[in-house]
């Protein structure tokens, strides 16, 4: 219901009445005018307004729409005064919702809990823009309205929110992109199918393939729900088939089928439940001694805490700030005392530091990590193959923030404790390589200077140039290992490597060609000096 | 530091499947290799392997980096031979009725004890031995898997079910009791001398004998010959009861040479990898060089459409719980 006659001293802008001119006065063309000074676009973004308040070509006479111009300026200036002056004291009376064919009111109204606690105008506009912008992100509308109309006439102070939703026309949509994820041990490239709301529960469908640079490869299907039974924050599902081949590095092949579920998820947090069957297998008959022991079925059912705190001032190229990172996985969450046991803890330290000139920064960074296997007797067992760390790989340091996997200038899986393949009795038998082992300590550490290039080309495309310097080693500590395990061993068997690169920005990789020195490998280790090519996700 | 510690060359390590029914081995493919060790007094450690029920690498022996997988060379026990570690049958190798004899206990033999452990029993038996160790849904299915692919390598149908039954059965029967007619009253099936067939028979033995159930028809079938039973249980006795030896306690100075001799006929020592191996000498160059050439590529067309279509320097990034919104 519309108030006729506006009291420009206690009630909004309200919608026109005249039948001729169905579009109702929107406060978000308030907003148009006070654009300059809050620089708030995004309700406009949406709403495909090119005309102006005042806009629309009308059927009335010129003069008498000079008149309601100037009536209408008026109205809104002595608003504005008011609103400038102090809070308008205002409360929302109902929310209507409009345009919603499939998706159920719910989830809509769930995301509309701010507006029902509005004391004032300001307070109202406020909570409108963020109610907007929650509603864009669920992914399921093409756009979404939001118009103030004033209250019933018999309760003044309330105003009503109506909130115009179209739904995405076409819910099918497609992507590909190049990511490395927090749990992915190097980047992939993955394709994917969305869905989008079929149960009109504002779920999202989506089914993808995935390739990733360590041999790895996936098909998965997952759900994402943004309300679910009352949960704070969205739920996501996911099962997924996955297979990766380490037979060049370690003689087995991984395959898991599985689930995982992401409960909560905020800026900082992250609880993801996992429950997986792994099977290790070795179809080249070649593995050393500790791998064929490990081959087999598993069934992993583990819980996963990440904390995040990211104050670095771009994941890309990071000239400014600190960020930490920790992760905390427990395996064994059955009441089978057969499943996967251990505990698995890794963090991450960066710490960027400007330093005022062709916009160099330092960054320094230290992360480490260790896994155990709990039970009885864990002591002496040995730990899961597939949870234990692994470092080398073509991956950037600087960016990955999420324990300790890369070091500059070692290949995949290239360093740490090793064994001897089998031996074979054949005349045109390669010598035999060794497996990589991995290790459950593993610390890494790095030093990087990145700084502009004095060419302007260069620096328009934001390529600049780095320095760099790391260390890192992985040593062994279950089956009883951490008995012969010393501090002074593990820093004096240091792997370290120094280089100086380019690194190249985009907008889907970070990609860096440095030229690597190695300071110090053991044996076995697969490093070597010279060329590098590296890639890390824009994360 | 980093290099994990070679076994000796002397030890030798055999891996099986868990120990079960008073058994050191209750898998019938595990336990004769197992017994054929014991009888040619070969010293070795035992260790086992409860998650891996599908291999058809275990039962494996393995001696520093030398490993004689259950799936190449005809088995464990003929690798073992080739290699010269250990060979019992160098008497035996041209006698017709040894070989018939090894026929019969490879295919009639084997199908029946396949048979009765999967389909004939309810599977409790085969469940315990192979499938105790893993989480219950990885088991059961893993299970259900196994007795369909024993079902199809028997050729047994909805339809052919019984008669299938019966002639398992049937030929299980003859091979008993010709089994037990070339037995009579000796130690050994031949010459009174301990070779392969024995360690076949009798883990065939024992595991019927032990595994599976009082109600087995193919357990009741060889109960009826004493001579087996008593043969199967003097042999327990002696090798396998006598103290445990599997700790590798004493090591007898045994004639085979702790390294592996080279055999030039081995042309089957790598049946998997042989043929892919030439093919891919020449190929894997060529895939390659395409690779990093498509790679190259690609990334080409990437840097282009990504470098000069203009770099964002920082992230505009949104934070839902910080309202950072402001209204002057």
């Amino acid at each position: 219901m519309s108030n006729p006659d506006p009291k420009p001293d206690s009630t909004p802008p309200n919608s026109k009445p005249d039948p001729e001119r169905p579009k109702p006065f929107k406060t978000n063309d308030i907003e148009e005018e006070e654009e300059d000074e809050d620089d708030e676009s995004e309700l406009e973004d949406d709403e495909n307004q090119s005309d102006d308040v005042f806009g629309e070509p009308n059927r009335p006479k010129p003069q008498a729409r000079e008149a309601r111009f100037r009536a209408e300026k008026l109205k809104m200036d002595s608003l504005l005064q008011r609103m400038q002056s102090g809070p308008v004291s205002l409360r929302v009376h109902d929310v209507i919702i409009k345009g919603n064919t499939k998706t159920k009111d719910h989830i809509i109204e769930a995301e509309t809990e701010e507006l029902k606690s509005v004391g004032s105008m300001q307070e109202l506009l406020k909570a409108s823009q963020l109610v907007n912008l929650r509603l864009q992100a669920l992914e399921v509308f093409d756009s979404v309205k939001i118009t103030l109309d004033s209250g019933p006439p018999e309760l003044p102070g309330t105003a009503n929110v109506i909130i115009e939703v179209v739904e995405t026309a076409s819910p099918l949509s497609g992507q590909i992109g190049a990511y490395t994820k927090a749990e992915a041990r190097s980047s992939t490239v993955e394709g994917s199918l969305k869905y989008k709301n079929p149960f009109g529960y504002g779920d999202l469908w989506d089914g993808s393939l995935a390739y990733g640079c360590d041999h790895s490869a996936e098909v998965s299907a997952g759900l994402y729900l943004p309300r679910f039974k009352g949960l704070v924050t969205p739920v996501t599902a996911r099962a997924f088939l996955l297979s990766q081949d380490w037979l060049k590095f370690s003689s087995y092949k991984e395959r898991s089928l599985g689930l995982s579920l992401g409960l909560f998820s905020t800026t900082h947090h992250d609880v993801a439940y996992n429950l997986a069957w792994r099977m290790l297998t070795d179809p080249s008959q070649m593995s050393s001694r500790s791998i064929r022991r490990q081959l087999g079925h598993n069934l992993l059912s583990s819980l996963k805490y990440t904390f995040k705190f990211d104050r670095r001032n771009s994941t890309l190229r990071p000239t400014r700030g600190y960020a930490f990172v920790s992760t905390t996985q427990i395996g064994g969450l059955a009441p089978d005392s057969r499943s996967l046991r251990f505990l698995r803890q890794e963090f991450d330290l960066r710490y960027a530091v400007p330093l005022g000139f062709y916009r160099a920064a330092l960054n320094f960074g230290i992360s480490g990590g260790v896994v155990f296997p709990w039970g009885n007797g864990f002591l002496s067992r040995p730990s899961s193959l597939p949870e234990r760390f692994f470092l080398g790989g073509n991956i950037s340091p600087v960016c990955t923030v999420g324990g300790p996997t890369a070091l500059w200038g070692f290949k995949t899986r290239g360093l740490g404790p090793t064994e001897p393949r089998r031996q074979v009795n054949d005349e045109n038998a390669d010598p035999s390589g060794v497996d990589f082992l991995g290790g459950d300590l593993a610390v890494t550490a790095l030093a990087d200077l990145s700084f502009d290039l004095p060419f302007r080309w260069f620096r328009e495309k934001g390529i600049h140039a780095h320095v760099f310097a790391c260390t890192g080693n992985v040593a062994k500590l279950t089956e009883n290992e951490y008995r012969n395990f010393s501090v002074q061993k593990f820093v004096d068997s240091l792997r370290s490597s120094v280089g100086v690169g380019l690194v190249v920005p985009t907008s889907l990789f970070r990609m860096e060609l440095n030229y690597c020195y190695i300071l110090k490998k053991f044996d076995h280790d697969r490093a070597k000096t010279g060329f590098w090519l590296t890639f890390s996700g824009a994360s | 530091m980093e290099q994990m510690q070679a076994r000796e060359a002397e030890e030798f390590t055999l891996v099986t499947r868990k120990p079960y029914f008073d058994l050191p081995t209750a898998c019938p493919l595990c336990l004769p290799v197992y017994i054929y060790l014991k009888l040619a007094h070969l010293p070795f450690h035992l260790e086992f392997n409860s998650v891996y029920p599908d291999s058809d690498q275990i039962p494996y022996v393995e001696s520093g980096t030398y490993v004689a997988y259950n799936n190449e060379n005809g088995g464990v026990i003929e690798r073992l031979k080739q290699d010269g570690v250990v060979d019992l049958d160098s008497a035996f190798q041209s006698v017709p009725d040894w070989i018939s004899m090894k026929a019969m206990i490879s295919s009639w033999l084997a199908d029946a004890i396949m048979y009765e452990l999967w389909v004939g029993s309810d599977g409790r038996s085969a469940y315990k031995i192979y499938y105790s160790d893993l989480s219950w849904p990885i088991g059961k299915v893993l299970f259900l898997k196994q007795v369909y692919i024993v079902k199809q390598r028997l050729g047994i149908t909805k339809d052919n079910a019984e008669q299938r039954e019966d002639e398992i059965y049937k030929r299980a029967k003859i091979a008993y009791g010709a089994l037990s007619t070339r037995l009579g009253e000796q130690n050994f099936l031949f010459d009174d001398r301990p070779s392969s067939l024995d360690a076949t028979f009798l883990g065939h033995a024992l595991v019927t004998l032990h595994v599976l159930p009082e109600t087995s028809v193919l357990r009741s079938k060889l109960l009826e010959h004493d001579n087996i039973v008593r043969y199967a249980e003097k042999l327990k006795m002696e090798f396998i009861e006598s103290g445990s030896s599997s700790s590798g306690a004493q090591f007898h100075s045994v004639p085979s040479s702790s390294a592996p001799r080279k055999d030039s006929s081995n042309w089957r020592s790598k049946p998997k990898s042989k043929p892919k191996r030439e093919k891919t000498d020449e190929e894997k160059t060529f895939k390659r060089r395409a690779k990093y050439f498509l790679g190259a590529q690609l990334l080409a067309v990437l840097l282009f459409l990504s470098v000069m279509g203009g770099y964002d320097s920082g992230d505009m990034e949104f934070d839902d719980d910080d309202e950072g919104f402001t209204y002057d």
